[in-house]
């Protein structure tokens, strides 16, 4: 980050670093001054993985309630168990404020990773059902597409924040919670697919209020 | 035969109305029904006229709308229960009328007030005894507040399955008490009141009402809702069923998905009777709650149907807060409403935790439909596109992104969009505008009589271009000038006008550089008619800053300036208005000085332009000239001899800081029309004519429109530059006033060309002065400023030369 930030486009970030999204998702290396792409900081990065994870769980909301109708009761009908319950996540606004930086966005890339296999696998299982709707097989496609993106674009950002000292390097790596994730996606095929459904739902909505909270404890001053 | 006509058809007068019943709700207003008549098959009309037992006079009906058709309502001020009212309807169409039979009416006795409302029935306990507690409310009024009137009550009910009803009388209260009621029945209940010695209402609305069968366990509650309002604590309510006759104990359950173990309520204080909250510690995110109430008394309990919850769905925020609406009203646009607000004070915005989404609404005070916005997370908004004059209501709410649920609406607040005045303001000014130049024509009109009948025809001087047998007859010219260039922008007339000048100017430079402006630099020269070009429009229509300009000029240049005139105008002290005119004295001196001794071209640029004769921009002009001709006719002139050569340092010093000026000016916009056409003039007049060495001056002594004006031709003397104005052809030898500096002096030229300009030189605000002032003296001595100036300068020479002139035609 030696180059001077141009003017910066929202909030005033100490740590701009000097990357530009050219096209669909690839972060580029920009120039100070190369006209058309405009320098991004960690607040813009954090802006675009949130709306991301807004949509989504937004996608899933309208997923879920295609499925299931939204009666409260049916929440309970079956006691359900998510593949990713087994994580300890935070669960209340004081724990996920009291929780190490490094440690939440850990989790979140952790919550995305333990649901990438399972939804190409949930993919290619309901291609075969005739009776799901189409829109339903195209959303769930995309979802799958999104949680890829969503997981690639917070690993940048976690990368850049490592760059710049905002976290600390101490994340070890994806190497171990691929494993797990290997391990939990048996569990996640074996669940009905409105379980499945409901559970990914919370989860995307989990990743998005981390992801919100991290920006909102890293940029204090940035809209929060 | 008309009447045949009419009844071939089956037309006829109306029918006879008939006056259905008079009502009051509340003893303060009444109101009348009537029946129509048959119509007679034409359009018919009903009037009711009343009259009071008190008094003579009939009047009509005062409000035949609010009680809908066909009848009449008098309200307040048209009601008063001491009197008997004779009503009487009449059905009118065009064959005939037909009245009602007359009614009489007292208020008091035809009161009968609407049903009660809002009844509404609660078994209780008390005591081991059951009993129903009845409750209403009095009937709504419209128009009186219901506080002042005093109702009786009348209560009925009976089983459900039963015929006869029971009555009970319970007074002025407006609840009731009814017990030995068989348990286990279902009961209907009415209500009606009466107010005074008036009529019972109607019966109000039936309730109904299971009484419980003492002997059974209490009814199922019903968990009615659960919410968040800032996403981290929650609150269920819940909805007792009957309690069984027993007092009931109730209890609220919940275990947490995934869990085996069953919790009871944290806090049943917190958020009110029968409900439960659940504070951070209790709440947990993405988990589901399986919550049931459990109502118990002696007799045994009932557990509500599970309710399941995911506390992240159920986040439903409080209204926004701080809301204000503030109108901005930028110069040159339309106003605009900023419209902002606070996030609700419950909700941590700040932590990222929650995101709050906002939607406003607005409509017209009188308006039905809402217009609503979708803000999104921004809590301030800007609206354009309001109806100006109208009082609008805007509310706003707020959600979460992506789940939970609108909050309610925040309170009203009310704003009034101000009317627009710019289409007023144009309304005003094309008012103004029409209305001056009226004023301008009568006036210009009257000079020109006054020219034409009262003072002979002057020869005029002539210049190329101009016609002075126009100029003198042609109130067209004069009209059109005077319209075009005073109080509005340059209209094509005057701007054509000026360009014909430029060009004669042009020319005369052209002669004049070579024979006088030898010690100049030939740039300066060539500047000349660009400078011109560009300046001639401002300079002649709208460049009013030349005079400050100058102004400041003169007073830069005291040398200039020292002459026992200037100081005594300093002395007078006359204000402001003397100030400026001395200024502009002095000013025309530094022109001069520029003229003669250098001969600067640079001059005629600002100074150009107009030949007023064309184009008289004010009414002002006009009337100096009206002023010149008859003076000149009469008078007799003095030749001053002016020294010219003693000016030339100053000159030379003047015309750097001239040039500056001149962009100054330009630089200017046009303030006051009149010194505009002032300055405009004078340099005009100068830069042909005031050639110092050509020049021979006069002295019009005094010149007042009242007295005898005498024009005096001086030699070398103090010269008192008064108005000048030209005298073409009195005298051989002068027939031209070259310039006219300040008001009081002609500078005339010898009768050598065909064509000679007469220009006339009065400031123009140096006139209202001096009439004010009414001293001719003063005027003289105030004059002199520039004279002496001017003889100083042009001392070397006697007479204008005519050969040396310039040769323009």
């Amino acid at each position: 980050a030696a180059l001077t930030p141009l003017p910066p486009p929202a909030g005033t970030d100490p740590a701009t670093p000097l990357l530009c999204r050219r096209g669909a998702g690839a972060a580029v290396a920009a120039v100070a001054g190369d006209a058309g792409c405009r320098l991004l900081t960690v607040a813009d990065l954090f802006d675009r993985v949130i709306r991301h994870s807004g949509r989504i769980h937004s996608l899933a909301t309208a997923l879920c309630e295609k499925r299931l109708p939204p009666r409260d009761n049916e929440l309970g009908k079956s006691a359900r168990k998510c593949h990713t319950s087994g994580m300890l996540t935070p669960n209340g606004t004081e724990y996920a404020q009291k929780i190490p930086r490094e440690e939440l966005t850990h989790l979140t890339l952790k919550l995305l990773q333990a649901w990438k296999e399972p939804l190409s696998h949930f993919n290619q299982h309901i291609e075969h059902h005739q009776e799901l709707p189409d829109d339903s097989l195209s959303k769930a496609k995309q979802i799958s597409n999104m949680v890829h993106e969503l997981k690639t674009g917070v690993e940048k950002v976690t990368e850049k924040m490592q760059s710049m000292g905002i976290i600390n390097n101490s994340l070890t790596g994806m190497a171990s919670s691929e494993a797990t994730g290997l391990s939990i996606s048996n569990e996640a095929n074996m669940m009905s697919d409105s379980d499945f459904i409901h559970c990914f739902r919370r989860d995307s909505n989990k990743v998005q209020s981390y992801l919100k909270i991290l920006k909102c404890r890293i940029m204090p001053e940035n809209s929060c | 035969k008309y009447l045949d006509f009419c009844t071939s058809l089956g037309q006829s007068y109306p029918g006879k109305p008939k006056i259905i019943r008079c009502r009051s709700l509340e003893k303060e207003t009444f109101s009348c029904w009537w029946k129509p008549g048959s119509d007679g098959r034409l359009p018919t009309n009903y009037t009711l006229f009343y009259s009071k037992d008190s008094e003579e006079n009939f009047y009509e009906c005062p409000d035949y709308r609010t009680s809908g058709p066909n009848s009449c309502y008098f309200d307040k001020n048209h009601t008063n229960p001491w009197t008997t009212y004779n009503i009487t309807v009449m059905a009118t169409n065009e064959i005939g009328s037909n009245s009602s039979d007359p009614q009489y009416v007292d208020v008091t006795s035809i009161v009968q007030p609407d049903a009660p409302v809002n009844l509404s029935l609660e078994t209780k306990t008390s005591a081991g005894i059951m009993y129903l507690w009845a409750k209403w409310s009095p009937p709504p009024l419209a128009d009186v507040s219901s506080n002042s009137h005093v109702y009786h009550y009348e209560l009925q009910l009976k089983p459900e399955e039963k015929e006869e009803w029971e009555t009970i009388s319970v007074g002025v209260q407006t609840q009731c008490k009814v017990t030995m009621l068989q348990a286990g029945v279902k009961y209907v209940v009415q209500v009606r009141c009466m107010l005074d010695c008036g009529e019972w209402s109607e019966w109000s609305s039936e309730s109904h009402i299971q009484i419980p069968n003492g002997e059974s366990p209490p009814e199922k509650p019903t968990i009615i809702k659960c919410r968040s309002p800032e996403k981290e604590t929650f609150t269920c309510w819940w909805k007792p069923g009957s309690d069984g006759g027993h007092p009931t104990n109730y209890t609220f359950l919940y275990s947490k998905e995934g869990e085996q173990q069953v919790y009871e309520c944290p806090d049943y204080r917190t958020a009110g009777p029968n409900s439960c909250y659940f504070d951070k510690k209790h709440t947990s995110f993405w988990t589901i709650y399986n919550i049931t109430v459990k109502a118990t008394n002696k007799m045994g309990s009932n557990v509500s149907d599970p309710h399941y919850v995911d506390v992240t769905y159920i986040v439903q925020p409080d209204p926004p807060v701080n809301v204000t609406l503030e109108l901005k009203k930028p110069i040159n646009t339309k106003p605009y409403l900023v419209l902002s607000w606070s996030p609700p004070p419950l909700a941590d915005v700040r932590s990222g935790w929650l995101t709050l989404e906002y939607e406003l609404r607005l409509k017209p005070e009188e308006g039905e439909e809402w217009e609503t916005v979708f803000v999104g997370q921004q809590t301030q908004y800007k609206m354009f596109s309001l109806n100006p004059g109208k009082k609008y209501i805007v509310q706003i709410h707020c959600k979460p992104d992506h789940h939970g649920s609108w909050s309610e609406w925040s309170s009203e607040k009310y704003i009034q969009i101000p009317t627009d005045f710019r289409v007023k303001d144009m309304v005003v000014w094309i008012i103004v505008g029409v209305l001056s130049s009226l004023i301008c024509l009568i006036m210009i009109t009257n000079f020109t009589i006054s020219q034409t009948f009262i003072l002979p025809p002057v020869p005029g001087p002539k210049i190329k271009g101009i016609d002075t047998h126009l100029l003198e007859t042609g109130k067209s010219e004069e009209l059109l000038s005077a319209l075009g260039c005073h109080g509005f922008p340059p209209t094509s007339d005057c701007e054509e006008l000026l360009i014909e000048y430029l060009e004669v100017e042009d020319s005369e430079d052209q002669q004049l550089m070579p024979s006088h402006d030898n010690g100049h630099p030939s740039k300066n020269a060539k500047r000349i008619p660009k400078e011109k070009d560009s300046d001639s429009g401002r300079g002649s229509c709208d460049s009013p800053s030349v005079l400050s300009e100058k102004c400041r000029e003169s007073r830069a240049l005291p040398s200039t300036l020292q002459t026992q005139d200037v100081r005594d105008v300093q002395e007078n002290k006359e204000g402001k208005r003397s100030w400026e005119t001395e200024c502009i004295a002095s000013e025309q001196k530094i022109l001069l000085f520029n003229n003669e001794s250098t001969k600067e071209t640079t001059w005629p640029a600002t100074q150009l332009p107009d030949n007023h004769l064309f184009a008289y921009h004010s009414i002002v002009d006009a009337h100096k000239i009206t002023l010149s001709t008859t003076n000149v006719n009469i008078t007799s002139f003095l030749v001053g001899n002016e020294e010219h050569q003693s000016q030339y340092p100053i000159t030379e010093t003047l015309h750097d800081d001239m040039e500056k000026q001149r962009e100054m000016e330009n630089l200017h916009s046009k303030t006051d029309q009149t010194t505009v056409q002032v300055i405009k003039n004078r340099p005009n007049d100068k830069s042909p004519f005031l050639n110092p060495k050509l020049m021979d001056y006069v002295e019009v002594h005094k010149v007042r429109q009242d007295k005898e004006p005498a024009v005096l031709l001086k030699h070398k003397e103090n010269s008192r530059k008064s108005d000048k104005y030209t005298v073409p052809g009195t005298s051989k030898e002068y027939t031209k006033v070259s310039t006219v500096v300040d008001h009081n002096i002609l500078v005339l030229m010898p009768d050598s060309r065909i064509h000679h300009t007469s220009v006339i030189q009065e400031p123009a605000m140096e006139m209202p002065q001096n009439l004010q002032q009414g001293q001719a003296e003063k005027n003289m001595s105030y004059c002199l400023t520039v004279p002496s100036e001017c003889k100083r300068e042009t001392s070397g020479s006697e007479y204008m030369d005519p050969s040396s002139f310039m040769p323009f035609k």
